[in-house]
């Protein structure tokens, strides 16, 4: 995949989950023999990765914010979270 | 005593009972001593304890886990903690009912064992006739939108059919294929001679999986677990013994690995006794190998004791008769002869293969 390729509608992938661990205090992004901790911003993003289009993502992280930002200024961070998931197989992109 | 970490997976084997009689299974060789499994409710309280304690992974398995009538309790159980479930499976037992029932109890991912892509072979070395369920398995299992891992245990006798092992992974529209050499402990140690590949075969095989990775299978999640006969450094074996892994036996006993019944004189605490915390930090099994205090030359003062935490507790007992040895396929092993030894002893000789059975 490209530096600037474009996710449009991110899924999880069928065998990844996440999960809240009350003992650790960690997002955890499980998968078969094994796992990675997320921190608070990608846990959001990955929590919203259901079928929805990345922009009704973005709008749902803004709405979330208690000081709004315009969706431009988040499009670049979520896009690379977005990306380093899926090269990871952890997420697919459904518009594809 | 420094407190341990806080396990990540736990291997629930819930029984050693298995239609297949695959000559590299990892149970014991015994397999007749034990034949008291856990109830439902112990296991049940197990889970429980599990999660409590930090366990993340959950690892249903056998045996044939599905022979087990509370298989589905179980499964959901794991699933109201919030565990993430895998089960490995022969998948011998498994109808399209059944594959929706374990669907439905929340299993998260299902882990489906192949012998070999040549029908016949496969079945010949499963000791029963398995390959056409196997398939109708898996493509059931896809039908329904389960993750499956296709495993296949990699040795001499079904090596050089790497490229159908990745042919038929894409045909069966797999998630991930988990290609894994042959560890040589239990039933496999015992059958070295006949499953060792050799350095063609295996260089052979490794350019192969290289080759699909970048090209047709790149879609393939393809986990390849090289043989440590073959490699310069020993495997970290489960990150280091009671570091993240835990498993519990079909008869209660607690070990820090599956084959760790191999190493006589260890003794392993039980489930019907104590609590998976008391024996998580306190059972003397669990800290014997822990961390790298215990480690000998030359692995005390070498830079990768961190790394691979002197490889196979398992693997230096049956090789040196210590098992708290360096791992002898550690170039630096001063026992790393055996490992030659061991190699040029298969290049010579093909014995039969002696399959696992449950006598007593």
């Amino acid at each position: 995949m490209s530096e600037d390729s474009v996710i449009r509608r991110p899924v999880l992938a069928a065998h990844t989950r996440y999960r809240w661990d009350k003992l650790r205090d960690q997002h955890q992004l499980v998968f078969p023999e094994g796992m990675i901790v997320l921190n608070d911003s990608a846990a959001a993003i990955v929590q919203l990765c259901d079928g929805r289009s990345t922009d009704e993502l973005i709008a749902a992280l803004v709405a979330k914010l208690k000081d709004p930002v315009p969706a431009s200024e988040l499009s670049d961070d979520v896009q690379g979270c977005l990306r380093h998931l899926v090269e990871r197989g952890l997420l697919r992109d459904d518009a594809e | 005593m420094t407190t341990p970490n806080r396990p990540l997976a736990l291997l629930a084997e819930l029984t050693y009972r298995c239609p297949l009689q695959c000559p590299y299974c990892s149970n014991p060789l015994e397999l007749g001593r034990y034949r008291q499994e856990l109830d439902t409710e112990t296991w049940i309280r197990v889970l429980g304890e599990a999660a409590e304690l930090g366990v993340v992974q959950l690892h249903f398995s056998g045996g044939e886990p599905l022979v087990r009538r509370d298989i589905l309790d179980l499964v959901r159980e794991a699933r109201r903690l919030e565990l993430y479930s895998n089960m490995s499976t022969g998948a011998t037992v498994v109808d399209g009912g059944t594959l929706d029932r374990l669907r439905e109890a929340g299993l998260d991912h299902l882990q489906v064992s192949l012998l070999d892509t040549d029908p016949d072979s496969n079945d010949r070395l499963a000791g029963t006739r398995s390959f056409d369920r196997k398939r109708d398995a898996v493509r059931g299992a896809k039908e329904r939108g389960f993750p499956v891992t296709l495993n296949v245990v990699l040795h001499r006798q079904n090596l050089d059919r790497i490229e159908d092992v990745i042919r038929i992974a894409l045909e069966w529209n797999v998630d991930r294929l988990e290609l894994a050499h042959t560890q040589y402990t239990g039933w496999a140690f015992r059958n070295r001679a006949a499953l060792m590949p050799t350095r063609a075969q295996f260089e052979h095989a490794e350019a192969v999986v290289e080759r699909a990775r970048a090209g047709e299978a790149a879609r393939l999640d393809i986990l390849h677990v090289l043989p440590d006969y073959y490699q310069d450094f020993p495997k970290a074996c489960l990150q280091g013994w009671g570091n993240v892994f835990m498993n519990v036996a079909p008869d209660g006993a607690v070990l820090p690995c599956q084959t760790a019944r191999e190493i006589t004189g260890l003794e392993f605490p039980n489930v019907r006794d104590h609590s998976l915390r008391e024996i998580w930090t306190e059972a003397p099994v669990f800290q014997r190998f822990r961390g790298t205090d215990w480690l000998p030359e030359p692995c005390r003062s070498c830079d990768r004791r961190e790394v691979d935490f002197g490889g196979c507790r398992c693997q230096a007992f049956l090789m040196t008769g210590d098992a708290g040895a360096t791992d002898p396929v550690c170039h630096l092993s001063p026992h790393h002869h055996l490992v030659g030894e061991a190699l040029r002893e298969a290049e010579r000789s093909d014995p039969p293969l002696r399959y696992r059975v449950m006598s007593a």
